[in-house]
């Protein structure tokens, strides 16, 4: 039997098949970072510190008002900290500008309807990349990419908000995929989306991570993330008290009940069963179903 | 994110002014309306704008206050230029000065500055209402009143957009922004402004439809959580600003409206510093602009 035949088989064996990306370079380095919301008397970051490399897909995960958001917002410069520090690409975010920062990070907020207003789905992904200078051929050049890339093909000449709100999501998305961003910030990008937007969403995360991007996903859909977060962040209460792959922070009950996350279904079965099984939890159903038939097979070991 | 719209709205304190009920409160920015409207006296309107700044000073809203009242100084010295050289006044007219091609009149800048004195002192005390009420105190407040109810709800729903309205302008700056959106002038305005507007639509949409669904407009004795208690101070100053209003009009009845226009005389010297004064404002105004719209 060669080893990694099967993530599945491996996973039964009590071996992450996930291939443990280290990355390449440090992408986001983020260190002490305290942020106070002045106005309202609020430390919404305390202390918070992780780097993230080249080519890993992060979640963040916690509660509302965790600071998932506000830690998102100082990648690129739309917060700058209190105290700490802050470097996008090797550049601290301190003395640069939104727009500046717009080229190496790509924002995608929560609600499209916020940055989305040209007369055309065309022109709107235009805009981006016109800001950021590019010229005018390899503009139209991206927009035909990104109309292939996301499926807006039957939408690309009506207005963004004459279009249904899940295409209108990946409109938004696309908008910043124009921009061609190292590093990408999807802010819920699967909230108030149906099953098939929310697996496209998914099979696109995938294909940047291909494409070599860095995807930053702030999120409270824990299947989105269990299927292609490389890490969790998990926030509590303005602080980061856990950095680790989807697998161990879902497995680890202290955390969840802290954050009163819930882990996937998948994966909660998985881990009600993980006696019986002895397997690593499972994170989709294709690894449950081979844990459990990996469990079936063996001999019974005496236990009626 | 901060600092990008003009915050109109409610700052939070516990002032008399705050405190005050909002029927009193509107009797005076009402008396004020009128009394400004009556008068021509740049005198009178001047010291009434003061008395104003007096209750901003009382309800400790300098900062949130002088921005917004920033807004009125291209407004100020576009009247004062404009006046001085060509009064909205009765002719004739007495020439005080000239600057190169212009005569300055002695009408016009009576004209200009009451003209400006009379939007100084209305915005003032509307300013100092709005930034010190709560919208739906004042909501409450008119139904005891038994103002109609849609008329009264359109009113609190107006002055309660306006919060929702700034924060949402503040989202959409940042969005465009981490698009790389370079200008904050004229270029800005259709990506930031359409995005507004398409939501403020889609949202007034949403409103009515779940206040139909809760049965706005059905007839009955409505009742609100917020209760705004009416204390005695409430009827003296309430009471005072009648007394006031109707002191001003007998006044003003009697000395046909204070007119001091032929008797306030204003020497050259001080007339030449004002205009000129207005005038480099002025044309720093419309530099700016132009230079705000060629960056775009």
């Amino acid at each position: 039997m060669t080893a990694a035949a099967d993530p599945a088989q491996e996973l039964a064996r009590g071996a992450d098949p996930r291939s443990r990306r280290t990355g390449g370079d440090v992408a986001v380095d983020i260190s002490h970072l305290t942020y106070d919301y002045a106005r309202a008397g609020v430390r919404a970051l305390d202390d918070v510190s992780v780097q993230i490399r080249a080519g890993e897909i992060v979640g963040v995960v916690g509660q509302n008002g965790s600071g998932k958001t506000t830690l998102t917002k100082h990648l690129n410069g739309l917060l700058k900290p209190t105290s700490g520090r802050v470097a996008v690409a090797g550049v601290d975010t301190a003395g640069k500008r939104v727009q500046e920062l717009a080229a190496y990070v790509g924002y995608v907020f929560q609600n499209p309807n916020h940055q989305l207003f040209a007369s055309s789905v065309e022109v709107d992904l235009g805009f981006g990349p016109r800001n950021l200078g590019v010229p005018e051929d390899e503009i139209a050049e991206r927009v035909e990419q990104a109309i292939a890339f996301f499926g807006l093909e039957a939408v690309r000449g009506q207005h963004p908000y004459r279009i249904s709100f899940p295409m209108r999501k990946l409109v938004g998305i696309a908008a910043i995929y124009t921009m061609r961003p190292a590093i990408f910030v999807l802010d819920e990008p699967s909230t108030g989306q149906d099953h098939i937007t929310t697996r496209k969403i998914n099979e696109l995360i995938g294909r940047l991570r291909e494409e070599g991007s860095t995807v930053i996903c702030v999120s409270h859909d824990m299947q989105l993330l269990a299927d292609v977060a490389d890490r969790l962040l998990v926030m509590w209460n303005g602080r980061l008290i856990a950095d680790r792959p989807p697998r161990d922070v879902f497995a680890d009950r202290d955390v969840m009940a802290q954050t009163k996350l819930e882990p996937p279904q998948v994966t909660e079965i998985s881990l009600r069963l993980r006696s019986r099984t002895g397997a690593l939890p499972a994170l989709a159903v294709p690894e449950l179903a081979a844990t459990l038939e990996h469990a079936l097979a063996r001999p019974a070991s005496g236990g009626s | 994110m901060q600092g990008v719209a003009v915050p109109v709205s409610m700052v939070a304190g516990n002032s008399f002014i705050h405190r005050l009920n909002p029927i009193a409160k509107l009797v005076w920015v009402l008396a004020v309306l009128v009394i400004s409207f009556a008068t021509r006296n740049p005198l009178f309107l001047i010291a009434l704008s003061i008395v104003g700044l007096g209750l901003v000073t009382m309800a400790g809203i300098w900062r949130q206050f002088s921005r917004v009242m920033l807004i009125l100084l291209p407004v100020a010295t576009s009247l004062i230029v404009f006046q001085s050289v060509a009064p909205a006044f009765p002719q004739p007219w007495t020439p005080i000065a000239t600057i190169g091609p212009f005569t300055i009149y002695q009408e016009g800048i009576y004209s200009g500055l009451s003209l400006l004195a009379r939007a100084t002192s209305m915005t003032i005390f509307a300013l100092v209402m709005i930034m010190t009420t709560h919208p739906s105190d004042l909501f409450t407040s008119l139904s005891r009143l038994h103002v109609p109810y849609v008329l009264n709800f359109m009113l609190a729903m107006t002055l309660q957009l306006i919060p929702v309205l700034q924060r949402e302008i503040g989202v959409v700056m940042s969005a465009q922004k981490s698009r790389g959106m370079k200008s904050t002038g004229f270029g800005a305005v259709i990506p930031s402004f359409v995005p507004v507007f398409a939501g403020a639509i889609e949202r007034v949409q949403q409103l009515s439809i779940s206040l139909e669904s809760r049965a706005f407009g059905s007839s009955g004795h409505k009742t609100s959580y917020r209760q705004v208690a009416v204390r005695p101070v409430d009827w003296v100053v309430g009471i005072a600003g009648f007394a006031f209003l109707a002191v001003c009009i007998a006044v003003f009845l009697n000395t046909g409206a204070l007119d001091m226009s032929r008797t306030l005389i204003f020497p050259p010297a001080l007339a030449i510093v004002l205009v000129a004064a207005a005038a480099v404002l002025f044309v720093g105004f419309i530099a700016s602009a132009i230079w705000v719209v060629i960056r775009a």
